[in-house]
């Protein structure tokens, strides 16, 4: 029997190949997915969870031989479907004030660039929350780079909705904010 | 209105077909209405994405804090009152003596009609200069006699057969205070 070699059928290299692909995935959808989630309505403490869990269904999922294909979409849909299960705090972003947060990202050089610019933000932030739940929802995840049919398999609908919907979205906020 | 303006922002993220996208963009070069509505849904997308990454960020930045579920402030402050019931209690219990220990012999064979029952039996400390002499033997308390076969303590072969020990225990306030064997 000396010399003979039996082939090693361990788990265990695709297992760390699995981990090492999660890791990086973690790294850059981490702050996507927290964003998102946030844009949703939920509360950091609320988003952390959601992306903790997620994350640690891809474990599993990647564990058990899952498919590999479209883990973006795969991971936006498994937040997005668990931030619909907090239905309270889905929409109590959208009543809070902007004030601090046009604060945190106004840079104008004068008061009357400030001044303008402050009322181009809340025409938009009007815009914004006139628009109905899905039409937010695609704007956010096309503002996170997803494609239209990654988009449509986060939200379970058809590509040519997600089109047609991005279309109309844009063309509200371009009416209402007189552009 | 152009035929092609409910393709313009599906065209802007690159999302047609490359014919229909060739077609949409011959038609934008050539129509001043259509590059006007595709710059302003650029800035439209501009500002909503300043928008949802300046909105969101600052949504993540503030830490909440974690709400308590409403029972822990209750049990917390029954489990107060119940150490502090516990220390001002007085120590009331009295502690419970331990049993005596009592040593009991067991046979190894069936005693002889003629033997008493062995009685369980106080274990007392005996003095160590407290030495069992013969005449001391005489002169101790009533005597508990125990017949032990001879083949029951010696190997086999050691000893003649049907000889059979007697064991005296003298018995002095309750307890053994010596102990004889004789053939």
């Amino acid at each position: 029997m000396s010399g003979d070699s039996f082939p090693l059928n361990l788990p265990l290299p695709r297992f760390a190949t699995d981990s090492c692909e999660a890791t990086t995935l973690y790294r850059e959808l981490r702050k996507p997915l927290l964003r998102y989630l946030a844009g949703l309505g939920l509360s950091a403490d609320e988003a952390q969870d959601v992306v903790q869990d997620a994350f640690l269904s891809l474990h599993k999922h990647l564990a058990a031989d899952g498919s590999q294909e479209n883990i973006r979409s795969w991971l936006f849909r498994v937040a997005h479907n668990a931030a619909r299960n907090c239905q309270q705090s889905y929409t109590r972003r959208m009543g809070e004030p902007i004030g601090p947060v046009f604060d945190a990202i106004s840079h104008e050089a004068t008061p009357e660039q400030a001044v303008l610019a402050e009322e181009k933000f809340r025409r938009l932030d009007t815009a914004i929350r006139a628009l109905g739940a899905q039409e937010r929802e695609c704007l956010m995840l096309r503002a996170e780079g997803l494609r239209y049919r990654e988009i449509g398999e986060v939200l379970g609908i058809p590509t040519s909705t997600v089109a047609d919907t991005v279309e109309r979205a844009i063309k509200k906020l371009a009416e209402k904010c007189n552009v | 209105m152009c035929d092609f303006s409910a393709r313009l922002v599906a065209w802007m993220d690159g999302e047609l077909a490359t014919n229909e996208a060739a077609s949409v963009e011959q038609h934008v070069r050539a129509c001043e209405h259509c590059r006007e509505r595709v710059s302003a849904y650029e800035e439209v997308s501009r500002g909503f994405a300043a928008y949802y990454t300046a909105t969101t960020q600052t949504a993540i930045a503030a830490k909440t804090p974690r709400k308590l579920p409403r029972f822990v402030p209750v049990l917390a402050a029954a489990a107060a009152a119940l150490l502090l019931l516990l220390a001002l209690l007085p120590r009331t219990v009295k502690p419970v003596p331990a049993p005596p220990q009592v040593a009991v012999v067991h046979p190894p064979i069936a005693l002889e009609p003629a033997a008493k029952p062995l009685k369980p039996v106080q274990r007392r400390h005996v003095a160590a200069h407290r030495k069992a002499s013969n005449q001391d033997w005489a002169m101790a308390g009533p005597a508990i006699q125990i017949a032990i076969p001879a083949d029951a303590m010696f190997p086999p072969g050691a000893v003649p057969e049907g000889i059979t020990y007697i064991a005296n225990l003298s018995l002095t306030d309750g307890s053994v205070q010596g102990i004889r064997l004789q053939p």
